[in-house]
């Protein structure tokens, strides 16, 4: 797999959706290309978060633990991010991520991520757009929770 | 030390130098000779009669004769010229071996100095002092005495010539004489004085250089540039005014001679012209006269400049000289005894006391006795005397009043034989000497030299040559090529013993662990130890057959194949298969090596390799042209750095353009190769690497082995059953490299790598070569802690009868802890000092002695 494979999978990551291609191109080239066979932990709960996953193929499992032992919550999919979280704020990981199957992945480091993001505004806003989408989709559910809860 | 340079040279080489003045009246005839044949050939030879003429009981007839003076003569020049050859080669041995003698006994003087001198002295000053400012002096010696008796005689015979012609003209031609006599040496006077000042302004500028590069951090960190520029400036300011002076004074003593030489042919023709048209000279003798002037002023212009340049030199040697002749100086015999007293009993002050020369460096009647075989705690705060208290008991410094005692022995008394053997110190500011690690802890051992090498032959010759200059110059003919290592006063038998006591000890400071990361760092001669290096290749084979049955590890590592590309590891690495033999070689570099040049253009990659570095290149400015230089991103990813942007969008553009002129230069080319070289393929995923090059690249590593490595000892052939110098042993026990697109695989194959290596037993033999690391500049490449700890193996491994350690592991750590317990047994049953500031850590300790300000305030 080269450069122009992941750029299109990056393109694919809803995050990623209206950054031009140079600038994926950038980001790929920053990140650590990495194979995870089936069973390995991508990062566990709790520990320190340095890194975001851009799944290019394969799946992961994501556990959280809970009183009863880990707990299956989600599983990721194809060309999807997970763990930005960490990156953008300082929490430590809030699930554990083991492959499925054989999974490929791109890293990108915290440090890196920032560094682009200082460099390309126009990355930080598509970012931040991103995030007040899904904050805002989270607050509508909410809104909805609530007034269900209200409403029985 | 001899105050005046003509002391110190006649003190030294009297009889060089009258040997040289010999040779030099030798001489005389042989030149008068040579100045006299032309004069005989012409008139006697070539104009004469009376043929034949007898010489030595021979006939000659007139071409005989004038061939046989003709061949006198050349056999005359031969000679003289011969002479002189032998006469200067002389000269400049004798001067060279006095110079030699001089710095020596210099640097011998700075061994002498008392501690407390170097609180005046800076290294800025001397190292200039014992280099270049003495070396004039070399030049000189060797004309100190020939050449003002050659050319006095040489005047005087001018002078009595002049004289018997006529004493008045004899008196007119030394009638400038007295003024020349009385006027030089004054303007000379203020010339000398101005040297010296110059010199002393020299060294200034010497010290001030020397201490701006050891605070150079301080300089940035307050940017504080400004101000020692001005300081420099000034005193550059201050330098060219004097030599300005000095210029001027010089030129003026210059202008004067000129001027009174040619006063005196004015006399002549006034005086001389005068007695002529009297009648009381005959214009033969005038002209004889005036002749005879001119060859006056040679002789007499060489003895004026040799005057300057005594002057000169003079006040060279001694304004250095004076430096190193403090009153309190040790005698020579502290330095170069053998006598080796073993010091048994308590160590015990009398009243002693002593300044440092400033307050808090000084202790004031002291009175204290630490029974021998036992441990002590001296406590007391920085400038509590505490420091000056075990330099005193360590024999480094000497009371002022009072007495210092180790058993019956007063330390004052004793010779750096006894107290640097049998007292091992080792104080706060420890001192890390440039060289290896090994060279450091065995430090303390090497007193003198043991065991001489055999030498045979030429080198045996040398090495007496070497022996015979040093005793004409009184110089030491100690063998610094000899087995100097001291293992009886270790205790042990046998180097491999001492390196097993240096482990033991190292365990002891927790200092193994780091010793045991630069081993697996450093590169190691296999020819040195067979054995070792089949244990790692061994390790290698072990490891090897893991990686292939665990399928766990086998994901981290890609291992050297023959048949394999490997992705994890560098195109340069693909191709070759083999590593250059000179580690120093960068990869930069590789492309411009003859040998892998012919290589590239015979199989065509040339190309290849330049297309790869050309598409890398593009990517790079493609990638990173937007991105701004101080975002920490182009340096750590790109291949390229900021610096170097420029110069490849160059490349890239005359690539492009197609020109055929001017083109791509060698250098261009060489560095698209070695951008190409630097391409890991699994890690840099530029698109560049085909199935095909693979397979092509696989299939040239074949021909780079017959053509190039079987052929040059400048490639290493990777091969899994030959241990490879350039690598480091990691990369040995390692046959191949970690994978780069697997998470950590570094890190976890390394602590695979740890196991199997505690496993073997190899672990000891990495840390043995981790004593071949090399520490840098006083030890810059070690961590301040780690210095210390050296520091303190050193003295530990000295095995001596009194321990002093100064502010050594006084942390309250656990581990500091853990090393004064450690400290205390292994020094068990021998007298032990310990200095600390900490109270705590002295209750460590059964006996303790308290200081403050000097005095003892209390005991426990």
């Amino acid at each position: 797999m080269t450069l122009e494979t992941e750029v299109e999978a990056l393109r694919k990551v809803p995050l990623f959706h209206g950054i031009d291609e140079t600038k994926l191109r950038l980001l790929a080239f920053i990140s650590d290309r990495t194979e995870y066979p089936a069973g390995e932990r991508l990062c566990s709960q709790g520990e320190e978060g340095d890194c975001a996953f851009i799944i290019l193929s394969g799946a992961a499992d994501v556990l959280v633990d809970t009183p009863d032992g880990q707990k299956k919550v989600a599983e990721t999919s194809e060309n999807s991010i997970v763990g930005e979280i960490a990156i953008l704020c300082d929490v430590p990981r809030t699930a554990t991520l083991v492959a499925v199957n054989n999974m490929d992945v791109l890293t990108v480091s915290k440090d890196d991520f920032l560094k682009l993001l200082k460099e390309f505004p126009d990355i930080s806003l598509e970012v931040m757009r991103t995030l007040a989408l899904r904050l805002e989709r989270t607050t509508r559910d909410l809104a909805a929770a609530r007034q269900g809860a209200a409403g029985s | 030390m001899e105050k005046s340079l003509f002391r110190f040279i006649w003190k030294y080489s009297s009889r060089q130098q009258i040997y040289i003045l010999l040779v030099t009246v030798l001489s005389y005839p042989v030149v008068y000779f040579l100045l006299e044949l032309p004069k005989l050939i012409v008139n006697d030879a070539v104009q004469g009669d009376n043929f034949p003429k007898s010489v030595f009981g021979f006939d000659f007839d007139q071409i005989p004769y004038l061939v046989l003076l003709c061949f006198t003569f050349l056999g005359l020049v031969v000679v003289s010229n011969g002479l002189k050859f032998y006469l200067n080669v002389y000269k400049g041995r004798l001067g060279e071996r006095m110079l030699r003698r001089l710095r020596f006994e210099l640097f011998q003087r700075v061994l002498r100095f008392r501690l407390p001198h170097f609180r005046k002295v800076s290294s800025g000053e001397i190292i200039p002092m014992i280099t270049s400012e003495v070396e004039d002096v070399g030049g000189f010696i060797g004309e100190a005495f020939a050449l003002p008796a050659y050319q006095g005689g040489m005047l005087i015979v001018q002078l009595g010539f002049i004289f018997m012609q006529d004493p008045l003209l004899g008196l007119a031609a030394v009638a400038s004489y007295p003024v020349q006599g009385y006027v030089i040496p004054m303007l000379q006077k203020r010339v000398i004085i101005l040297s010296r000042k110059r010199v002393k302004n020299v060294r200034l500028i010497a010290d001030k250089v020397g201490e701006s590069i050891t605070g150079v951090a301080e300089i940035h960190a307050n940017d504080a540039a400004a101000f020692h520029s001005a300081d420099i400036s000034d005193r550059l300011y201050e330098n060219f005014k004097i030599r300005y002076e000095i210029f001027n004074r010089k030129f003026l003593i210059k202008f004067l001679n000129n001027f009174m030489n040619q006063l005196t042919p004015f006399f002549f023709y006034l005086i001389g012209g005068y007695l002529v048209i009297e009648g009381n000279l005959s214009i033969g003798a005038l002209l004889a006269v005036i002749a005879a002037y001119k060859d006056l002023a040679g002789p007499w212009k060489l003895l004026l400049s040799f005057y300057q340049m005594t002057a000169d030199v003079s006040v060279k040697y001694q304004t250095v000289v004076e430096n190193f002749d403090p009153k309190d100086i040790y005698d020579t015999d502290r330095l170069t005894s053998d006598e080796n007293v073993k010091l048994t009993g308590d160590v015990k002050f009398d009243n002693v006391s002593f300044s440092g020369g400033a307050a808090g460096q000084e202790v004031m009647d002291i009175s204290l006795k630490v029974p021998s075989g036992e441990a002590c705690a001296i406590v007391g705060p920085d400038g509590s005397g505490r420091s000056e208290v075990l330099q005193l008991a360590a024999g480094l410094v000497s009371a002022s009043t009072g007495k210092v005692f180790i058993g019956e022995h007063d330390l004052d008394k004793l010779t750096d034989s006894t107290l640097g053997r049998e007292i091992a110190y080792v104080g706060g500011a420890v001192h890390v000497w440039s060289g290896t690690i090994r060279d450091n802890l065995y430090y303390g051992l090497r007193h003198r030299p043991l065991v001489l090498p055999k030498r045979e032959g030429e080198d045996l010759k040398n090495y007496k040559r070497r022996v015979s200059e040093a005793n004409e110059t009184r110089n030491p003919v100690y063998d610094l090529a000899a087995d100097w290592d001291d293992l009886e006063a270790a205790g042990v038998s046998s180097v491999t013993e001492l390196d097993e006591k240096a482990l033991e000890l190292l365990e002891a400071v927790q200092l193994s662990k780091d010793i045991y990361r630069l081993g697996l760092q450093s590169r190691f001669d296999p020819s040195m130890n067979d054995t070792f290096a089949e244990k790692i290749l061994s390790v290698r084979q072990n490891l090897a057959e893991r990686i292939v049955n665990e399928p766990a590890l086998g994901g981290l590592v890609e291992l050297w194949h023959q048949d394999r590309f490997n992705a994890s590891a560098s195109l340069a690495d693909n191709l070759f298969f083999a590593v250059p033999s000179d580690p120093e070689i960068t990869m930069d570099q590789v492309p411009d090596l003859e040998e892998v040049k012919t290589f590239l253009s015979e199989t065509g990659f040339d190309q290849k390799l330049q297309q790869i570095g050309l598409k890398i290149a593009e990517t790079m400015l493609e990638l990173f042209s937007n991105v701004s230089g101080d975002s920490g991103l182009l340096g750590s990813y790109s291949f390229i750095n900021q610096d170097e942007l420029p110069e490849f969008e160059r490349i890239v553009r005359v690539a492009k353009s197609g020109q055929q002129r001017p083109g791509l230069s060698d250098a261009d080319r060489s560095r698209l190769t070695g951008l190409a070289f630097k391409l890991v393929p699994a890690r840099h995923r530029l698109g560049v690497m085909t199935d095909e090059l693979k397979e092509e690249i696989i299939g040239a590593r074949k021909r780079f082995l017959e053509g190039v490595v079987k052929n040059s000892g400048s490639f290493v052939a990777f091969d899994p059953d030959v241990y490879l110098p350039p690598l480091t042993i990691e990369d040995n026990l390692l046959f191949g490299r970690a994978r780069v697109d697997r998470r950590d695989a570094r890190r976890r194959i390394d602590d695979v790598i740890r196991a199997i290596v505690e496993e073997t037993g190899l672990r000891r033999p990495i840390i043995y070569a981790g004593f071949g690391y090399h520490v840098g500049v006083s030890g810059s490449r070690l961590s301040a802690g780690q210095r210390r700890r050296i520091a303190l193996v050193r003295g530990l491994l000295k095995n001596a009868k009194i321990t002093i350690l100064d502010d050594i592991a006084t942390g309250m750590t656990e581990d500091d802890k853990a090393l004064r317990d450690g400290l205390r047994n292994i020094l068990a049953g021998k007298t032990f000092l310990f200095g600390t500031f900490n109270a705590d850590i002295a209750a460590e300790f059964d006996q303790r002695i308290v200081l403050d300000q000097g005095r003892i305030s209390d005991k426990g």
